[in-house]
């Protein structure tokens, strides 16, 4: 069978194309979200964790964090996705969907925690000596003047945490969402043609991936611009 | 501020810990054919099952990877009813005592194994073993090991003095896919695996056996990794483009798993 033949009893009959620009669509659904979930999750365990780590306070919720990073980093997301679906919310009619941005945001505020705490610990401790000398309190110091230096610094090592969330929602499949890549295996169950839809699942994250990147580099370049350091 | 935030952590973990344990299963809405209609139908991708289920009129069908998580998904209410082969559903309901089948049967289906497209030789050879094995009955008496009353009773074994001389044929399978399937021990064994057996005691090759997903399957034949794929596949126009089938080697019937009325 030749390449246009099997290209378009893999796409075009049945109008198979579609699995994949559905699975497309959850796939940007789930990433989307759970980037949101993460990075608030993230931005919060970091603020916990460096207070605690600067200044002694907030012993008992970064004993908390610290449970948490313990365990979301120590175990396979997979797995986790599987608990979270059939043992947290075992009898709750709950959407697939949603189980599987709970899962993954839950997931990525782990990652994200820790590349925002490093962030912050860059930020030279005269800076909140400054901000707190001008009468600032420890809060404002934090969201006005160290935060926004931490986020740049921590731009590209986030940007970098999406395309790997992006990239790791591919196991949503195992709760029978059906995402990219359960798109390209549907195809591929039911033409057990084996090269062309794999191929073309990878292309289109690919092309996802690079233009992630581009985005990245403009933000970047943009935020460079402003730096007078 | 320190009082809130573990305040608030033991209010998630209570509520956690509540919504795991606490609620049962919605009752059984599926007593008939009829009524998976517009219902959310658990189905194992891949399956003629999964095929059947799309015709459904406004069914949702679910896709899991394996029927095992297909059935935790209706035992705990996520889905309504789990389209699933007559012989894999016995084993999940003696293990499991809250989910029945219907009386009604869904469809038939044929197994067949799969083979390279190019290797016309092999399809040959094992179509040939084949009908050598229905008409001597070794076939019937390995399917009633795994499927009738007396199951068990009557073990295929290599006869003595089976010439191997051909060397490995590797079998890719998906050992999660009772009675044609599964792991006992550390072996993998099953109705698939002996008629296997049987088919290349017959041709001289040696069997050796891939356990992978099986999804992956069909991949691992057309790439070479392995010679055939038999993993209670079967045959419909689309695949036949893509892989060669060898002759049926059983039927079996598609039967619709529903949770028990309470």
């Amino acid at each position: 069978m030749d390449f246009i033949e099997s290209f378009k009893q893999n796409f075009i009959e049945n109008d198979r194309w579609t699995y994949l620009t559905d699975g497309l669509k959850t796939t940007l659904f789930i990433t989307f979200f759970s980037v949101i979930i993460g990075m608030v999750l993230g931005f919060i365990v970091a603020v916990i964790r460096s207070t605690y780590l600067r200044t002694g306070k907030l012993l008992i919720p970064d004993l908390l964090c610290r449970l948490y990073l313990t365990v979301i980093r120590g175990t396979p997301v997979v797995v986790q996705l599987l608990i979270i679906y059939f043992v947290i919310f075992a009898s709750v009619p709950i959407s697939k969907t949603l189980v599987a941005v709970i899962a993954f945001g839950i997931n990525s505020g782990a990652y994200v925690a820790e590349i925002v705490r490093g962030g912050i610990m860059a930020v030279d401790n005269g800076q909140l000596e400054a901000g707190r000398s001008l009468g600032l309190d420890y809060r404002q110091t934090m969201i006005s003047i160290v935060l926004p230096q931490a986020f740049r610094t921590v731009l590209p090592a986030l940007a970098n945490e999406c395309i790997v969330l992006l990239k790791e929602t591919s196991v949503a499949g195992y709760i029978a969402i059906a995402d990219l890549t359960k798109g390209g295996d549907i195809i591929r169950s039911q033409t057990f043609s084996a090269f062309l839809p794999l191929i073309a699942v990878a292309v289109i994250y690919l092309v996802m991936v690079v233009v992630l990147t581009k985005l990245v580099s403009i933000l970047e370049r943009r935020l460079a611009a402003n730096d007078k350091r | 501020m320190k009082k809130i935030l573990s305040g608030m952590a033991a209010v998630i973990l209570t509520v956690t810990a509540f919504t795991s344990c606490a609620g049962s299963a919605p009752a059984n809405t599926v007593h008939s054919i009829d009524d998976l209609n517009g219902k959310k139908i658990g189905v194992q991708l891949g399956t003629t099952g999964d095929t059947l289920a799309e015709d459904v009129e406004n069914a949702t069908v679910e896709k899991y990877n394996k029927y095992s998580d297909a059935v935790q998904a209706l035992k705990q209410g996520k889905i309504d009813a789990v389209i699933i082969d007559s012989d894999t559903a016995s084993v999940f309901i003696s293990n499991n005592n809250d989910v029945e089948l219907l009386s009604e049967g869904f469809a038939d289906e044929e197994y067949a194994i799969a083979i390279n497209l190019e290797n016309t030789a092999l399809q040959t050879e094992i179509n040939s073993a084949l009908s050598e094995l229905k008409s001597d009955g070794t076939l019937q008496s390995i399917k009633d090991n795994y499927e009738s009353e007396n199951a068990g009773s009557s073990s295929y074994s290599s006869p003595e003095g089976t010439d191997h001389s051909k060397g490995p044929l590797v079998m890719a399978t998906n050992a999660e896919f009772p009675p044609y399937e599964y792991r006992n021990g550390d072996q993998i064994v099953g109705f698939d695996v002996d008629m296997m057996t049987a088919v290349c005691d017959k041709l001289g090759y040696e069997l050796q056996i891939e356990d992978m997903a099986f999804d992956s399957i069909i991949s691992a034949v057309q790439s070479g990794k392995a010679d055939v794929g038999v993993a209670g596949m079967s045959v419909t126009p689309d695949r036949e483009k893509n892989v060669l089938f060898s002759d049926t080697y059983t039927t079996t019937h598609l039967v619709v798993m529903v949770r028990k009325d309470s």
